[in-house]
């Protein structure tokens, strides 16, 4: 994306993760929004609309399946890629990330080394 | 309680001695690697006490000094006990604390003075299964965690009579439902969640069943479906046709449904997905029992 800066909306309980999550892509210039539940991140998204959601598929309140699916059904996101970020096995991962119309997953632990560019490929700036 | 775990003193104190502030907090660092992510909130498991008879009393938190290694819950029925929300930290795990807590709430079930304790396993979760067989649970069933995201039946709906049923209609059926209930779809399980529907179906050859099911604002849960007459697959059909007919925007998520369910295929016609299995433990606490169901 070179110098481009992207708003990213992380939604992630575990503050580990997310502040791992945050120092990754904001060494890469990215902003970073993160909300730990999932009822103030649908809110968030609405009010930022974000070039990406990163979405934990385990919330506390709302879990992420039911999170993903609304978010799809607001006009306003319909557009905004929306990628799981998840500790499920692979399998179970991938068939709940297309099964509630997601972009992509990615398997939780993130690779330090490789998540912001596997983000940047979800992130389609015009 | 107490005792002595690899030369480190543990302390078991009741879980009613902390607020759900600290006991949410123990119970989602005991599951940061989880193998299925279960995070709660306060509220959250305000909520689950409440609604599965959780006794805080009985229910137990692993201490060591100041810092807490783990916790275990305890529901208590007429003559049954649910154990749920075992856990310790990553890093005191393998030194005895899981052994400890179990222990404890088979005291705090048998001073209950209850016949049976129940437990459910996440399938291939291997230490928790290898403790529980150790402490003497034995395996009763397989139960399946099921989700179906928000979208209306693709065909046209089979031919019933349709009859949707009040507070007193759905209290009738849960009484006497024939088929065996888990812990957390028992009918006080489910009377306590609350938000309940209820569908009757008659088809045109007589075959007849009913849909108990939990309706809130973003998922419909717990479902409870049962033939009374007929073809389960036949029965189920109209009855899950008609639920996400009259629901296609809201969430579906199902918890312990058994997996020789008859009306399992007829749920996977539907679009549900199996998220995770469990498996079903009792352990018997009085002599000459039968297995509760």
């Amino acid at each position: 994306l070179g110098a481009t800066i992207s708003k990213i909306l992380l939604i992630e309980d575990n503050q580990q993760n997310a502040l791992l999550i945050k120092r990754v892509l904001q060494a890469r210039k990215h902003q970073v929004i993160h909300t730990s539940e999932g009822e103030a991140g649908l809110a968030k998204a609405i009010e930022e609309l974000p070039d990406v959601i990163l979405i934990d598929l385990g919330l506390p309140d709302i879990d992420g399946q039911t999170l993903a699916g609304l978010m799809k059904r607001v006009p306003e996101l319909e557009h905004v890629p929306l990628v799981a970020v998840t500790a499920w096995p692979e399998d179970t991962a991938r068939e709940m990330a297309l099964a509630y119309g997601c972009d992509g997953y990615i398997s939780k632990p993130i690779n330090t080394r490789t998540f912001a560019d596997q983000i940047a490929a979800f992130i389609h700036k015009p | 309680m107490s005792g002595s775990v690899n030369d480190n003193r543990v302390d078991l104190l009741p879980a009613s001695a902390f607020s759900y502030e600290e006991l949410t907090e123990a119970y989602n660092h005991t599951r940061v690697d989880y193998m299925v992510p279960m995070p709660m909130n306060a509220a959250k498991l305000h909520e689950y006490v409440e609604c599965y008879d959780i006794d805080l009393d009985a229910s137990a938190v692993a201490i060591d000094g100041n810092e807490i290694l783990g916790l275990a819950m305890l529901g208590l029925r007429a003559g049954r006990a649910w154990m749920t929300r075992l856990g310790v930290i990553r890093s005191k795990r393998r030194h005895g604390t899981g052994w400890l807590l179990v222990t404890h709430l088979i005291e705090q079930a048998v001073q209950n003075k209850v016949d049976w304790m129940i437990i459910e396993v996440i399938k291939n979760n291997l230490p928790a299964h290898t403790l529980f067989t150790k402490k003497g649970f034995a395996p009763t069933r397989e139960l399946l965690v099921l989700r179906r995201p928000p979208h209306p039946p693709a065909d046209n709906p089979p031919p019933a009579q349709i009859q949707t049923l009040g507070w007193d209609g759905v209290h009738y059926l849960l009484k006497n439902r024939t088929s065996k209930p888990s812990w957390i779809d028992e009918p006080e399980s489910l009377l306590n969640a609350g938000n309940l529907s209820g569908i009757y179906a008659i088809l045109p050859d007589g075959s007849r069943g009913w849909l108990v099911y939990q309706n809130t604002v973003f998922q419909l849960g717990r479902l409870v479906i049962q033939t009374e007459v007929g073809d389960p697959q036949c029965v189920g059909r109209v009855l899950l046709h008609h639920l996400h007919s009259k629901h296609p925007v809201q969430d579906t998520k199902t918890e312990n449904f058994p997996l020789d369910d008859p009306h399992w295929p007829i749920f996977r016609e539907f679009g549900y997905i199996e998220t995770f299995h469990r498996i079903e433990m009792t352990l018997r606490l009085k002599p000459g029992l039968e297995p509760p169901g």
